[in-house]
């Protein structure tokens, strides 16, 4: 009888052993195919924008501008999320066009309207500009 | 219109590959709390998935925490976004959508939170444990939201298609959830 009892124990935890044994081996499985269902989900979804971005279609760059991208795209030298090369220009150039004029028109209508450094001088032009001529015109004189 | 409109994806590589984590970290999440709900629910087992769904949810949630970390991290290298580590790492402080980003990083924090502390709740106490991991479910939408708010793809129909087919199973099952009398605490740890 106690022959029988051992042998029947150690039936018993040798299937729960194989019992524990395979339910590892599932754990094991499921987190091997997670893993890789993940990766590919991700492989898949950066495919998609990728492509979407590079054919143009991407939803911040073929409409004015994803939020993040201005300032920065003004202020840095790199280029800008733009989708066409012709809007670099057209939004590059809005905000030196729409910032500078003003004090430029107030200050020198005479004076030419691209050149920065100008601004520079800008207090004094008035009273300096004048004089300077003067005597360009007698020594040429 | 398509050659015209055409981009060289090379500044943009961080960038794609925080959305694309983004949006796996959502489709993740939204299967994790699939899972998660199904474990409470009768039966709690998925049969084609080699028939243990704690696994694999655990193992989703960690894929989905995984994801969260890349998402968020990616954009340290974005040259235009150029957000600093506080920035991508304390909610309501970023230029951008401050509002819908923020709300995208408590969501992210809390589900980290959330999600690790099952590996110590042993020390947090079993039952507290469960009543916590039940506020999972609600930063889960909060992430959903914060992803139509601020995602740059929110209005793609590929991702609204992809949120509504792995979102939607999940909303089912919790709104199963929450519509049961609370049961009798089971016997399954």
């Amino acid at each position: 009888m106690r022959e029988m009892d051992n042998a029947d124990r150690l039936e018993a935890k040798g299937l729960a052993r194989a019992k524990i044994r395979a339910k590892r081996r599932r754990v094991q499985t499921i987190r091997r195919r997670t893993l890789r269902g993940s990766l590919a989900l991700f492989a898949a979804v950066w495919a998609v924008v990728f492509a979407q971005l590079v054919s143009g279609n991407d939803p911040a760059l073929s409409s004015i501008p994803h939020p993040s991208h201005r300032p920065v795209a003004s202020t840095g030298g790199e280029p800008a999320r733009e989708p066409a090369p012709e809007a670099e220009p057209e939004e590059e150039a809005e905000p030196t066009l729409e910032a500078e004029p003003l004090p430029e028109e107030e200050f020198a209508p005479e004076a030419e309207p691209e050149v920065v450094p100008e601004e520079e001088f800008a207090p004094e032009p008035e009273v300096e500009v004048e004089p300077e001529p003067e005597p360009i015109v007698t020594a040429s004189s | 219109m398509i050659a015209a409109g055409a981009v060289s994806a090379g500044p943009h590589i961080f960038w794609i590959t925080s959305r694309a984590a983004g949006i796996a970290a959502l489709v993740l999440s939204s299967l994790a709390v699939c899972a998660g709900l199904l474990i409470g629910s009768r039966g709690g087992v998925l049969r084609g998935f080699g028939g243990d769904t704690k696994a694999l949810h655990e193992a989703l949630s960690l894929a989905t925490l995984v994801a969260i970390a890349v998402h968020g991290l990616a954009l340290l290298g974005d040259h235009f976004l150029h957000p600093s580590i506080f920035e991508i790492s304390i909610p309501f402080t970023t230029a951008y959508r401050t509002f819908w980003t923020g709300i995208g990083i408590a969501a992210g924090w809390a589900l980290a939170a959330l999600g690790l502390s099952y590996y110590a709740r042993s020390w947090v106490g079993q039952s507290r444990w469960r009543s916590l991991h039940r506020f999972t479910a609600l930063f889960w939408l909060l992430g959903i939201v914060h992803s139509l708010g601020s995602g740059t793809d929110a209005g793609q129909p590929w991702f609204l298609l992809t949120l509504a087919i792995t979102a939607a199973p999940a909303l089912v099952l919790l709104a199963g959830r929450l519509a049961r009398p609370p049961a009798q605490p089971s016997t399954s740890r």
